[in-house]
């Protein structure tokens, strides 16, 4: 007993000390004070948007990605290209975000990550579609999924993208499986995608005649939506609710809702 | 195990925890000694008091300053019975010798901001110095507040003083609006009379004498008039010279409370800075260190999430 602690003893000693040096030896990773400046402009940036000012947050990720570029910082300069090219979607410019996001897709002499390509591959196939350019939004979502191969999050985006596409052809049963794949991926991942997947599935039911399971889609696709607190979203789902009210015969509500949707396009928040 | 082997471990054992009782009696009496120091109890002092009609402003363990230096503190502030207060002050002995039985305490803010101080304001020096339970005169200084509600009451007759000009020059009844109508009649009356002797010198020398009547009458009129404004002139001038003396001083006024604050506010600024940077910098310290670090992530450039939804058609 007495010799078993004799051995104990020491060894926990040693142990301690290991843990301490190895700690003490934990280097922090040194970031330069431009890239920390980079890093600030992002930040108030994303607090921008969030806040819907647009213009204000495009200025301050053209500051972080000029910072980046000049540093050279490649994932930075990715995810500024990105963002910039998102902000001026929601700005209602696509040839400017399809110009950044051409910048980054097209760049030979930098190297990305495939996550970065793949969200700016998928942006592009959403640009495509909204330019009614289905043969485009298809190419650009396949490269997004080639893209797309392992520790990428985008695969529910790219089921939506998909969703999206098939819509777009009138094709409900192709949009309803993409849909619903999309909605079981984002379901714990994204709410915004969630939301996306429910009301591209409420779509599809509505081209498939199903106006119950439509409602029903485009109502929970609201509360999500409400519970992000997104004007335009919210608005989209009051409309698809309508429409699924008037295939059932609800002219009153159907109304009731077209009224609240156009009471929020009147508030003109983004 | 043997006894003897037991025994000699108990005895090692009762060793040490006797070494270890006695270093942490000699810590706990280094503590108690620091502290001892701390506090000046190894420190004389010479005990003075003053009295103050009100105790704001005032508190135990403030700075007592002598020429910029601290030479004590405030030991107590206690109410009398007659409602004054009595306000105890230790002096360091070594700076005793230096303070007249004529010194005054005046109470001062050092900077615009920041906490207020006990100035002694040295006596003459053939005067006596001071002893224990000697009381010093006291006396408040002007802090910024004082100065500015100074100020304020020096600002104020100048305000009434213009009212009252502009008041007076557009008094229908006062005398600038009264001599600018006689002058005014005046001019009318001068214009007619050089129109009708005009009239007159072409037509009848009779008539002469009546021009001349009234023109000696507008003459008479302008006299009158230049008279008014005489008086009124003089008391114009008086009133302006006033104003000009209450804004002199309140320029005078506003100008020394620059210069005094001119020298504090950049260094004021300077020591913001600079307790700014030190917070950054412990902040940071306190980040970086690798038993916080975990808490702390390092803020990192974030993408914005990708909205994988394009309205269909159908949809407005």
């Amino acid at each position: 007993m007495m010799e078993a602690s004799l051995i104990v003893r020491p060894v926990i000693v040693l142990l301690c000390t290991l843990l301490l040096l190895s700690a003490c030896g934990h280097v922090e990773e040194m970031r330069s004070a431009r890239q920390e400046q980079a890093t600030e402009f992002n930040q108030r940036a994303q607090r921008a948007f969030q806040r819907g000012e647009y213009q204000t947050a495009a200025a301050l990720y053209q500051n972080a990605l000029q910072l980046d570029v000049a540093i050279e910082n490649v994932n930075g300069i990715a995810v500024n290209t990105l963002n910039l090219a998102r902000v001026s979607q929601v700005m209602g410019q696509p040839a400017l975000a399809q110009s950044y996001l051409d910048s980054l897709l097209k760049d030979q002499a930098l190297h990305y990550a495939p996550a970065h390509l793949a969200a700016a591959a998928v942006q592009s196939s959403l640009l495509s579609l909204q330019q009614d350019d289905e043969a485009g939004a298809g190419k650009w979502v396949e490269q997004a999924a080639a893209y797309c191969a392992s520790d990428c999050t985008l695969g529910g985006v790219i089921d939506n993208a998909r969703a999206s596409i098939a819509l777009h052809a009138n094709d409900a049963d192709t949009a309803l499986h993409w849909s619903e794949r999309g909605a079981s991926e984002n379901r714990n991942a994204s709410p915004l995608e969630y939301a996306n997947s429910l009301r591209l599935a409420a779509s599809a039911k509505l081209l498939k005649n199903d106006a119950d399971a439509a409602l029903h889609l485009a109502e929970e696709a609201l509360a999500v939506d409400k519970s992000m607190g997104l004007p335009e979203k919210i608005r989209q789902d009051l409309l698809l609710a309508a429409q699924a009210h008037e295939k059932l015969g609800h002219a009153e509500q159907a109304a009731q809702c077209r009224d609240r949707a156009g009471r929020i396009a009147a508030a003109s928040v983004k | 195990m043997k006894l003897s082997t037991y025994n000699q471990r108990l005895l090692t054992i009762e060793k040490r925890t006797r070494r270890f009782m006695l270093g942490a009696v000699g810590v706990m009496l280094l503590v108690l000694l620091m502290i001892a120091i701390q506090q000046d109890y190894f420190h004389r002092s010479t005990t003075i008091y003053f009295f103050t009609p009100n105790a704001q402003g005032l508190s135990k363990g403030m700075a007592v300053k002598f020429v910029g230096f601290k030479v004590g503190s405030v030991q107590d502030v206690s109410m009398q019975p007659n409602a004054t207060v009595r306000v105890k002050v230790a002096l360091d002995d070594e700076y005793v010798h230096l303070i007249g039985q004529d010194a005054k305490a005046r109470l001062i803010k050092e900077a615009l901001v920041g906490e207020s101080v006990v100035e002694i304001i040295p006596g003459s020096q053939q005067v006596k110095q001071v002893t224990h339970n000697s009381v010093l005169a006291f006396e408040r200084g002007q802090d910024a507040s004082t100065v500015v509600e100074n100020l304020a009451a020096q600002l104020q007759p100048i305000l009434g003083d213009i009212h009252q000009i502009t008041s007076s020059i557009n008094n229908p009844n006062g005398d600038v609006q009264q001599t600018l109508k006689n002058l005014n009649q005046a001019t009318g009356a001068f214009r007619e009379t050089v129109h009708q002797f005009t009239q007159l010198g072409a037509s009848s020398n009779q008539k002469l004498d009546g021009a001349y009547g009234k023109f000696d009458k507008a003459l008479d009129r302008v006299n009158s008039s230049l008279e008014t404004l005489d008086k009124s002139i003089p008391k114009l001038v008086e009133k302006a010279d006033s104003t000009l003396g209450n804004v002199q001083s309140a320029t005078s006024d506003i100008k020394k409370m620059t210069s005094e604050s001119a020298t504090e506010v950049p260094a004021l600024v300077r020591n913001a800075n600079a307790l700014v940077q030190d917070g950054q910098d412990t902040l940071g310290g306190v980040r970086k260190s690798w038993l916080l670090n975990g808490l702390f992530p390092q803020p990192e450039e974030q993408a914005l999430p990708v909205d994988g939804y394009v309205p269909p058609k159908t949809l407005p």
